[in-house]
Protein backbone atom coordinates (compact mmCIF):
# COMPACT_ATOMS: atom_id res chain seq x y z
CA UNK A 1 0.00 0.00 0.00
CA UNK A 2 1.28 3.43 -0.58
CA UNK A 3 2.13 5.25 2.58
CA UNK A 4 1.41 9.04 3.25
CA UNK A 5 4.00 10.47 3.22
CA UNK A 6 5.26 13.00 5.60
CA UNK A 7 7.51 15.97 4.68
CA UNK A 8 9.60 18.73 6.47
CA UNK A 9 10.01 21.80 5.33
CA UNK A 10 13.50 23.50 5.62
CA UNK A 11 13.05 27.68 4.80
CA UNK A 12 16.31 28.61 3.62
CA UNK A 13 17.78 32.34 2.72
CA UNK A 14 21.24 33.01 1.41
CA UNK A 15 22.33 29.24 2.06
CA UNK A 16 20.94 29.17 5.97
CA UNK A 17 17.74 28.00 7.70
CA UNK A 18 15.83 31.05 8.60
CA UNK A 19 13.17 30.01 11.01
CA UNK A 20 14.58 29.05 15.05
CA UNK A 21 15.77 25.27 15.73
CA UNK A 22 16.30 23.66 18.98
CA UNK A 23 17.64 20.22 17.62
CA UNK A 24 19.53 19.57 20.51
CA UNK A 25 22.13 17.83 18.50
CA UNK A 26 22.91 20.55 16.22
CA UNK A 27 26.35 22.15 16.14
CA UNK A 28 25.14 24.96 13.86
CA UNK A 29 21.31 25.04 14.22
CA UNK A 30 21.67 27.15 10.79
CA UNK A 31 22.95 24.78 8.67
CA UNK A 32 20.53 23.43 6.34
CA UNK A 33 22.43 20.45 5.74
CA UNK A 34 22.93 19.26 9.51
CA UNK A 35 19.15 19.53 9.35
CA UNK A 36 18.57 17.33 6.38
CA UNK A 37 20.91 14.97 7.61
CA UNK A 38 18.84 14.92 10.85
CA UNK A 39 15.33 14.49 9.00
CA UNK A 40 17.01 11.74 7.05
CA UNK A 41 18.03 10.01 10.29
CA UNK A 42 14.72 10.32 11.96
CA UNK A 43 13.04 8.84 8.70
CA UNK A 44 11.31 11.76 7.11
CA UNK A 45 9.88 10.08 3.52
CA UNK A 46 10.98 13.16 1.62
CA UNK A 47 12.64 16.82 2.44
CA UNK A 48 11.92 20.50 0.69
CA UNK A 49 13.83 23.47 0.83
CA UNK A 50 12.24 26.63 0.13
CA UNK A 51 14.84 28.98 -1.12
CA UNK A 52 13.28 32.28 -0.14
CA UNK A 53 16.29 34.09 -0.56
CA UNK A 54 15.56 37.35 -3.04
CA UNK A 55 18.36 38.30 -4.82
CA UNK A 56 19.50 36.53 -7.95
CA UNK A 57 23.27 36.92 -6.52
CA UNK A 58 22.54 34.99 -3.85
CA UNK A 59 21.04 32.32 -5.75
CA UNK A 60 23.64 30.02 -6.07
CA UNK A 61 23.81 29.27 -2.65
CA UNK A 62 20.84 26.89 -2.95
CA UNK A 63 22.62 24.70 -5.19
CA UNK A 64 25.22 24.29 -2.51
CA UNK A 65 23.06 23.48 -0.22
CA UNK A 66 21.11 20.99 -2.48
CA UNK A 67 24.68 19.63 -3.47
CA UNK A 68 26.08 18.79 0.07
CA UNK A 69 22.66 17.19 1.08
CA UNK A 70 22.34 15.06 -1.83
CA UNK A 71 25.75 13.54 -0.96
CA UNK A 72 24.76 12.49 2.24
CA UNK A 73 20.74 11.98 2.84
CA UNK A 74 19.81 9.72 0.04
CA UNK A 75 15.69 10.86 0.29
CA UNK A 76 13.63 12.21 -2.40
CA UNK A 77 14.59 16.51 -2.43
CA UNK A 78 12.24 19.13 -3.80
CA UNK A 79 13.70 22.59 -4.36
CA UNK A 80 11.17 25.50 -4.56
CA UNK A 81 10.95 29.19 -4.40
CA UNK A 82 12.65 31.37 -7.44
CA UNK A 83 12.76 28.85 -10.13
CA UNK A 84 11.98 30.98 -13.41
CA UNK A 85 13.42 29.37 -16.38
CA UNK A 86 14.46 25.88 -17.38
CA UNK A 87 17.94 26.23 -16.59
CA UNK A 88 17.23 27.23 -12.89
CA UNK A 89 15.27 23.43 -13.07
CA UNK A 90 18.55 21.74 -14.99
CA UNK A 91 20.76 23.48 -12.24
CA UNK A 92 18.91 22.09 -9.31
CA UNK A 93 18.49 18.19 -10.81
CA UNK A 94 22.24 18.44 -11.88
CA UNK A 95 22.63 19.37 -8.22
CA UNK A 96 20.99 16.03 -6.73
CA UNK A 97 17.19 17.66 -6.28
CA UNK A 98 14.47 15.30 -7.67
CA UNK A 99 11.78 17.84 -7.76
CA UNK A 100 11.29 21.79 -8.60
CA UNK A 101 8.84 23.27 -7.21
CA UNK A 102 6.70 26.05 -9.82
CA UNK A 103 5.12 28.90 -8.19
CA UNK A 104 4.73 32.56 -9.35
CA UNK A 105 6.61 31.65 -12.99
CA UNK A 106 3.62 29.20 -13.56
CA UNK A 107 0.97 32.17 -12.68
CA UNK A 108 2.90 34.60 -14.90
CA UNK A 109 3.15 32.21 -17.59
CA UNK A 110 1.02 28.80 -17.54
CA UNK A 111 2.71 27.64 -20.55
CA UNK A 112 6.37 26.95 -18.30
CA UNK A 113 4.76 24.19 -16.97
CA UNK A 114 4.43 22.36 -20.14
CA UNK A 115 8.06 23.00 -21.37
CA UNK A 116 9.50 21.80 -17.93
CA UNK A 117 7.57 18.71 -18.41
CA UNK A 118 8.27 18.06 -21.66
CA UNK A 119 11.74 18.90 -20.78
CA UNK A 120 12.33 16.87 -17.39
CA UNK A 121 9.39 14.54 -17.13
CA UNK A 122 6.07 15.18 -14.93
CA UNK A 123 7.33 13.08 -11.85
CA UNK A 124 9.94 15.82 -11.20
CA UNK A 125 7.43 18.93 -11.70
CA UNK A 126 5.56 20.24 -8.58
CA UNK A 127 3.70 22.90 -8.93
CA UNK A 128 3.09 24.98 -6.01
CA UNK A 129 -0.28 26.76 -5.67
CA UNK A 130 -1.08 29.08 -2.85
CA UNK A 131 -4.58 29.97 -2.16
CA UNK A 132 -7.17 31.40 0.57
CA UNK A 133 -10.22 30.73 0.84
CA UNK A 134 -12.51 33.99 -0.06
CA UNK A 135 -15.63 35.43 0.86
CA UNK A 136 -18.03 33.24 -1.29
CA UNK A 137 -16.54 30.15 -0.21
CA UNK A 138 -14.72 29.97 -3.58
CA UNK A 139 -10.54 29.24 -3.25
CA UNK A 140 -8.48 31.95 -4.96
CA UNK A 141 -5.08 31.91 -5.45
CA UNK A 142 -2.50 34.21 -4.41
CA UNK A 143 0.84 34.79 -5.51
CA UNK A 144 4.06 36.86 -3.46
CA UNK A 145 3.58 34.81 -0.13
CA UNK A 146 0.05 35.75 -0.33
CA UNK A 147 -0.36 39.52 -0.23
CA UNK A 148 -1.47 39.94 -4.21
CA UNK A 149 -4.49 37.96 -5.28
CA UNK A 150 -4.72 36.82 -8.48
CA UNK A 151 -7.98 36.45 -9.49
CA UNK A 152 -7.79 32.76 -10.08
CA UNK A 153 -9.94 30.15 -9.16
CA UNK A 154 -7.72 27.42 -7.26
CA UNK A 155 -9.87 24.34 -8.24
CA UNK A 156 -9.86 25.41 -12.00
CA UNK A 157 -6.18 26.53 -11.67
CA UNK A 158 -4.98 22.59 -10.52
CA UNK A 159 -6.80 20.99 -13.16
CA UNK A 160 -5.19 23.32 -15.54
CA UNK A 161 -1.15 22.63 -13.76
CA UNK A 162 -2.49 19.19 -13.95
CA UNK A 163 -3.30 18.72 -17.79
CA UNK A 164 -0.20 21.10 -18.62
CA UNK A 165 1.80 18.32 -17.19
CA UNK A 166 2.35 19.15 -13.22
CA UNK A 167 3.47 15.62 -11.53
CA UNK A 168 2.46 16.88 -8.07
CA UNK A 169 0.50 20.00 -6.31
CA UNK A 170 1.86 21.50 -3.30
CA UNK A 171 -0.87 23.35 -1.66
CA UNK A 172 -0.44 25.78 0.81
CA UNK A 173 -3.49 26.93 2.53
CA UNK A 174 -2.11 30.20 2.73
CA UNK A 175 -4.95 31.92 5.59
CA UNK A 176 -3.74 28.97 7.57
CA UNK A 177 -0.02 29.35 7.53
CA UNK A 178 1.53 30.37 10.65
CA UNK A 179 -1.48 30.18 12.49
CA UNK A 180 -0.88 26.52 14.31
CA UNK A 181 -5.07 25.74 13.88
CA UNK A 182 -4.62 23.25 11.02
CA UNK A 183 -4.92 23.18 7.04
CA UNK A 184 -7.83 24.58 5.57
CA UNK A 185 -9.92 21.54 4.85
CA UNK A 186 -12.42 22.63 2.03
CA UNK A 187 -9.85 24.05 0.35
CA UNK A 188 -7.83 20.81 0.67
CA UNK A 189 -10.37 18.52 -0.37
CA UNK A 190 -11.77 20.60 -3.40
CA UNK A 191 -8.58 20.38 -4.89
CA UNK A 192 -7.42 16.76 -3.67
CA UNK A 193 -10.85 15.66 -5.31
CA UNK A 194 -10.20 17.72 -8.43
CA UNK A 195 -6.96 16.39 -9.78
CA UNK A 196 -5.28 12.77 -10.88
CA UNK A 197 -2.13 13.66 -9.62
CA UNK A 198 -1.09 13.92 -5.62
CA UNK A 199 -1.57 16.73 -3.28
CA UNK A 200 0.30 17.53 -0.65
CA UNK A 201 -0.86 19.45 1.95
CA UNK A 202 0.76 22.26 3.58
CA UNK A 203 0.10 25.34 6.21
CA UNK A 204 -1.07 25.44 9.76
CA UNK A 205 -0.19 22.67 11.09
CA UNK A 206 0.17 23.09 14.87
CA UNK A 207 -0.76 19.58 16.04
CA UNK A 208 -0.05 15.59 14.90
CA UNK A 209 -4.18 15.59 14.88
CA UNK A 210 -3.72 18.01 11.98
CA UNK A 211 -1.57 15.77 9.60
CA UNK A 212 -3.96 12.89 10.24
CA UNK A 213 -6.95 15.41 9.22
CA UNK A 214 -5.03 16.57 5.95
CA UNK A 215 -4.98 12.71 5.00
CA UNK A 216 -8.60 11.64 6.07
CA UNK A 217 -10.66 14.56 5.77
CA UNK A 218 -8.70 17.04 3.30
CA UNK A 219 -7.73 14.08 0.83
CA UNK A 220 -3.73 14.67 0.75
CA UNK A 221 -1.30 12.08 -0.63
CA UNK A 222 1.23 13.54 1.63
CA UNK A 223 1.61 16.18 4.20
CA UNK A 224 4.12 18.75 4.52
CA UNK A 225 4.76 20.95 7.55
CA UNK A 226 7.88 23.04 9.07
CA UNK A 227 7.69 24.78 12.25
CA UNK A 228 6.39 21.80 14.53
CA UNK A 229 9.84 20.19 13.12
CA UNK A 230 11.56 22.70 13.48
CA UNK A 231 11.35 23.92 16.66
CA UNK A 232 11.45 20.17 18.12
CA UNK A 233 7.48 20.13 19.42
CA UNK A 234 7.62 16.69 17.53
CA UNK A 235 10.00 14.40 15.73
CA UNK A 236 9.33 12.64 12.64
CA UNK A 237 8.90 9.48 14.29
CA UNK A 238 6.09 11.17 16.91
CA UNK A 239 3.82 11.83 13.76
CA UNK A 240 4.52 8.81 12.07
CA UNK A 241 3.40 6.80 15.15
CA UNK A 242 0.39 9.25 15.65
CA UNK A 243 -0.84 8.94 12.30
CA UNK A 244 -0.41 5.10 12.25
CA UNK A 245 -2.81 5.31 15.67
CA UNK A 246 -5.48 6.92 13.40
CA UNK A 247 -5.55 4.42 10.69
CA UNK A 248 -3.29 6.57 8.42
CA UNK A 249 -0.53 4.28 6.57
CA UNK A 250 2.92 5.39 7.18
CA UNK A 251 6.49 3.88 6.37
CA UNK A 252 8.25 2.29 9.08
CA UNK A 253 11.86 1.82 9.20
CA UNK A 254 12.68 -1.21 7.55
CA UNK A 255 14.79 -4.06 9.91
CA UNK A 256 18.02 -4.29 8.40
CA UNK B 1 34.35 -8.66 -7.52
CA UNK B 2 33.49 -5.02 -8.50
CA UNK B 3 35.64 -2.04 -8.72
CA UNK B 4 34.97 0.20 -11.14
CA UNK B 5 31.26 1.05 -11.41
CA UNK B 6 29.97 2.15 -14.97
CA UNK B 7 27.29 4.85 -14.58
CA UNK B 8 25.34 5.61 -17.66
CA UNK B 9 24.53 8.85 -18.54
CA UNK B 10 22.82 9.75 -21.67
CA UNK B 11 22.19 13.41 -21.07
CA UNK B 12 18.69 13.34 -19.69
CA UNK B 13 18.39 11.54 -16.45
CA UNK B 14 19.52 13.00 -12.88
CA UNK B 15 22.50 10.62 -11.86
CA UNK B 16 23.69 12.66 -9.59
CA UNK B 17 22.24 10.92 -6.75
CA UNK B 18 23.04 7.47 -7.81
CA UNK B 19 26.33 8.00 -8.00
CA UNK B 20 26.14 9.68 -4.52
CA UNK B 21 24.72 6.60 -3.13
CA UNK B 22 27.31 4.53 -4.98
CA UNK B 23 29.90 6.56 -3.58
CA UNK B 24 29.26 5.43 -0.21
CA UNK B 25 30.62 2.31 -0.69
CA UNK B 26 34.60 0.83 -1.71
CA UNK B 27 34.24 0.89 -5.12
CA UNK B 28 35.37 3.50 -8.16
CA UNK B 29 32.22 4.82 -10.04
CA UNK B 30 32.39 6.77 -13.36
CA UNK B 31 30.55 7.98 -15.61
CA UNK B 32 30.14 7.26 -19.21
CA UNK B 33 28.79 9.62 -21.69
CA UNK B 34 28.91 7.22 -24.57
CA UNK B 35 29.04 2.94 -25.07
CA UNK B 36 32.87 2.89 -25.50
CA UNK B 37 33.16 4.47 -22.35
CA UNK B 38 32.22 0.99 -20.66
CA UNK B 39 34.12 -1.04 -21.50
CA UNK B 40 36.17 -1.09 -18.35
CA UNK B 41 33.51 -1.23 -16.35
CA UNK B 42 33.20 -4.29 -13.83
CA UNK B 43 29.71 -3.43 -13.43
CA UNK B 44 26.65 -1.18 -15.02
CA UNK B 45 24.40 0.41 -13.95
CA UNK B 46 21.67 2.34 -15.96
CA UNK B 47 19.38 4.86 -13.89
CA UNK B 48 16.49 6.41 -15.58
CA UNK B 49 13.61 9.42 -14.58
CA UNK B 50 11.84 10.75 -17.70
CA UNK B 51 10.19 9.61 -21.25
CA UNK B 52 10.71 5.92 -22.23
CA UNK B 53 11.33 7.48 -26.25
CA UNK B 54 13.72 10.14 -25.62
CA UNK B 55 15.59 7.97 -23.54
CA UNK B 56 15.73 5.08 -25.35
CA UNK B 57 16.56 7.55 -28.76
CA UNK B 58 19.30 8.78 -26.59
CA UNK B 59 20.87 5.69 -25.46
CA UNK B 60 20.94 4.66 -29.28
CA UNK B 61 22.58 7.79 -30.42
CA UNK B 62 25.19 7.00 -28.01
CA UNK B 63 25.76 4.09 -28.91
CA UNK B 64 24.71 2.40 -25.85
CA UNK B 65 23.06 -0.34 -27.19
CA UNK B 66 25.82 -2.61 -29.36
CA UNK B 67 28.23 -2.33 -26.37
CA UNK B 68 25.37 -3.10 -23.49
CA UNK B 69 24.27 -6.06 -25.42
CA UNK B 70 28.28 -7.00 -25.63
CA UNK B 71 29.00 -6.28 -21.99
CA UNK B 72 25.81 -7.10 -20.50
CA UNK B 73 24.01 -9.99 -22.71
CA UNK B 74 27.42 -11.40 -24.06
CA UNK B 75 29.80 -11.03 -21.27
CA UNK B 76 27.66 -11.25 -18.56
CA UNK B 77 28.64 -8.33 -16.45
CA UNK B 78 26.61 -7.16 -13.69
CA UNK B 79 23.84 -4.58 -14.81
CA UNK B 80 21.20 -3.03 -12.55
CA UNK B 81 18.74 -0.86 -14.19
CA UNK B 82 16.68 1.69 -12.28
CA UNK B 83 13.09 3.05 -12.92
CA UNK B 84 13.04 3.98 -16.46
CA UNK B 85 16.46 1.84 -16.60
CA UNK B 86 14.07 -1.20 -15.81
CA UNK B 87 10.98 -0.32 -19.07
CA UNK B 88 14.16 -0.34 -21.26
CA UNK B 89 14.50 -3.82 -21.13
CA UNK B 90 11.24 -4.58 -21.82
CA UNK B 91 10.30 -4.93 -25.90
CA UNK B 92 8.22 -1.41 -25.66
CA UNK B 93 6.56 1.02 -23.94
CA UNK B 94 3.25 2.70 -24.36
CA UNK B 95 4.72 6.25 -23.42
CA UNK B 96 6.12 6.42 -27.00
CA UNK B 97 7.59 4.76 -30.48
CA UNK B 98 11.13 3.85 -30.12
CA UNK B 99 11.43 -0.03 -29.31
CA UNK B 100 12.89 -0.99 -26.15
CA UNK B 101 16.68 -3.11 -26.01
CA UNK B 102 14.49 -6.37 -26.22
CA UNK B 103 16.30 -8.23 -23.28
CA UNK B 104 13.02 -9.30 -21.53
CA UNK B 105 9.87 -10.05 -23.06
CA UNK B 106 7.07 -7.36 -22.06
CA UNK B 107 5.42 -4.22 -23.00
CA UNK B 108 5.46 -1.20 -20.11
CA UNK B 109 1.81 0.46 -19.88
CA UNK B 110 0.38 3.58 -18.50
CA UNK B 111 -1.16 2.94 -14.68
CA UNK B 112 -4.99 3.79 -14.82
CA UNK B 113 -6.06 6.72 -12.69
CA UNK B 114 -8.56 6.09 -10.20
CA UNK B 115 -9.27 8.45 -7.17
CA UNK B 116 -7.86 5.84 -4.75
CA UNK B 117 -4.49 5.72 -7.27
CA UNK B 118 -3.48 8.79 -8.56
CA UNK B 119 -0.83 9.00 -11.03
CA UNK B 120 2.63 9.14 -10.95
CA UNK B 121 2.60 6.78 -8.79
CA UNK B 122 4.62 8.66 -6.18
CA UNK B 123 6.11 7.74 -2.85
CA UNK B 124 7.24 4.96 -0.79
CA UNK B 125 5.60 1.79 -1.30
CA UNK B 126 5.88 -1.98 -0.55
CA UNK B 127 6.99 -4.60 -2.01
CA UNK B 128 6.93 -8.59 -2.00
CA UNK B 129 9.27 -10.29 -2.13
CA UNK B 130 10.15 -14.33 -2.30
CA UNK B 131 12.75 -16.58 -1.50
CA UNK B 132 15.03 -13.78 -0.81
CA UNK B 133 16.51 -12.75 -4.25
CA UNK B 134 20.23 -11.87 -4.11
CA UNK B 135 19.11 -8.02 -4.59
CA UNK B 136 17.14 -8.17 -1.47
CA UNK B 137 19.83 -10.36 0.99
CA UNK B 138 19.55 -9.21 4.66
CA UNK B 139 16.26 -6.94 3.97
CA UNK B 140 13.48 -7.93 6.29
CA UNK B 141 9.79 -7.11 5.58
CA UNK B 142 8.02 -4.49 5.78
CA UNK B 143 10.20 -2.94 2.57
CA UNK B 144 8.78 0.33 1.36
CA UNK B 145 10.83 1.43 -1.40
CA UNK B 146 10.17 5.24 -2.90
CA UNK B 147 8.86 5.30 -6.20
CA UNK B 148 8.17 8.12 -8.46
CA UNK B 149 6.25 6.23 -11.98
CA UNK B 150 3.74 6.80 -14.32
CA UNK B 151 4.13 3.41 -16.11
CA UNK B 152 4.94 -0.11 -15.00
CA UNK B 153 5.23 -3.63 -16.57
CA UNK B 154 2.18 -5.65 -15.66
CA UNK B 155 3.46 -8.64 -14.09
CA UNK B 156 0.95 -10.78 -16.51
CA UNK B 157 3.27 -11.62 -19.42
CA UNK B 158 6.47 -11.86 -17.62
CA UNK B 159 8.28 -14.35 -17.09
CA UNK B 160 8.00 -15.76 -13.10
CA UNK B 161 10.66 -17.08 -12.64
CA UNK B 162 12.49 -13.82 -12.95
CA UNK B 163 9.76 -11.87 -11.11
CA UNK B 164 11.74 -11.21 -7.40
CA UNK B 165 9.68 -8.58 -5.87
CA UNK B 166 6.11 -7.38 -6.87
CA UNK B 167 4.55 -4.08 -6.02
CA UNK B 168 0.93 -3.43 -6.48
CA UNK B 169 -0.75 -0.04 -7.47
CA UNK B 170 -4.50 -0.96 -8.14
CA UNK B 171 -2.59 -3.36 -10.56
CA UNK B 172 0.02 -5.78 -9.48
CA UNK B 173 3.70 -4.66 -10.96
CA UNK B 174 6.96 -5.76 -11.66
CA UNK B 175 9.07 -4.10 -8.82
CA UNK B 176 12.05 -6.02 -9.19
CA UNK B 177 13.50 -8.83 -11.64
CA UNK B 178 16.85 -10.61 -12.03
CA UNK B 179 18.17 -12.77 -14.61
CA UNK B 180 21.68 -14.24 -13.76
CA UNK B 181 23.59 -11.31 -14.41
CA UNK B 182 20.66 -8.53 -15.29
CA UNK B 183 19.00 -6.84 -12.14
CA UNK B 184 16.39 -4.11 -12.48
CA UNK B 185 14.10 -2.24 -10.41
CA UNK B 186 11.48 -0.13 -10.54
CA UNK B 187 12.26 1.80 -7.39
CA UNK B 188 14.61 4.19 -6.93
CA UNK B 189 17.16 2.68 -4.10
CA UNK B 190 19.68 5.70 -4.20
CA UNK B 191 16.23 7.59 -2.56
CA UNK B 192 15.02 4.84 0.05
CA UNK B 193 17.31 5.67 2.94
CA UNK B 194 18.23 2.37 4.65
CA UNK B 195 16.73 -0.36 2.32
CA UNK B 196 18.02 1.29 -0.34
CA UNK B 197 21.46 1.14 0.28
CA UNK B 198 21.41 -2.18 1.49
CA UNK B 199 19.83 -3.23 -1.85
CA UNK B 200 22.84 -1.05 -3.31
CA UNK B 201 25.52 -2.72 -1.30
CA UNK B 202 24.16 -5.98 -2.28
CA UNK B 203 24.32 -5.63 -5.89
CA UNK B 204 28.17 -4.39 -5.25
CA UNK B 205 28.65 -7.60 -3.50
CA UNK B 206 26.74 -10.46 -4.09
CA UNK B 207 25.21 -10.03 -7.50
Amino acid sequence: MLKVRIIPCLDVDKGRVVKGVNFVDLVDAGDPVEQARIYDREGADELTFLDITASHEDRETIFDVVRHTAEECFMPLTVGGGVRVLDDIRKLLLAGADKAAINTAAVKRPEFVREAALKFGSQCIVVSIDAKTVGDGRHEIFTHGGRNPTGIDAVQWAKRMTEYGAGEILLTSMDRDGTKIGFNLPLTRAISDAVPIPVIASGGVGELDHLVEGVIEGHASAVLAASIFHFGTYTIGQAKAHMKAAGVPVREDPKT
Amino acid sequence: MIERVGVIDYGLANIRSVINAINCFPVEVFVAECGSELESADAVVLPGVGNFRSGMKALRERNYEECLNKLVIEDGRPFLGICLGLHFLFDASEEGGESGLGWVEGTVRRFLETPENKVPHMGWNEVEIDDSPCLFTDLEPPLDFYFAHSYHVPLEGVAESIVTAVGNYGVPFVAALERDNLHAVQFHPEKSQLAGMKLLENFLTVS
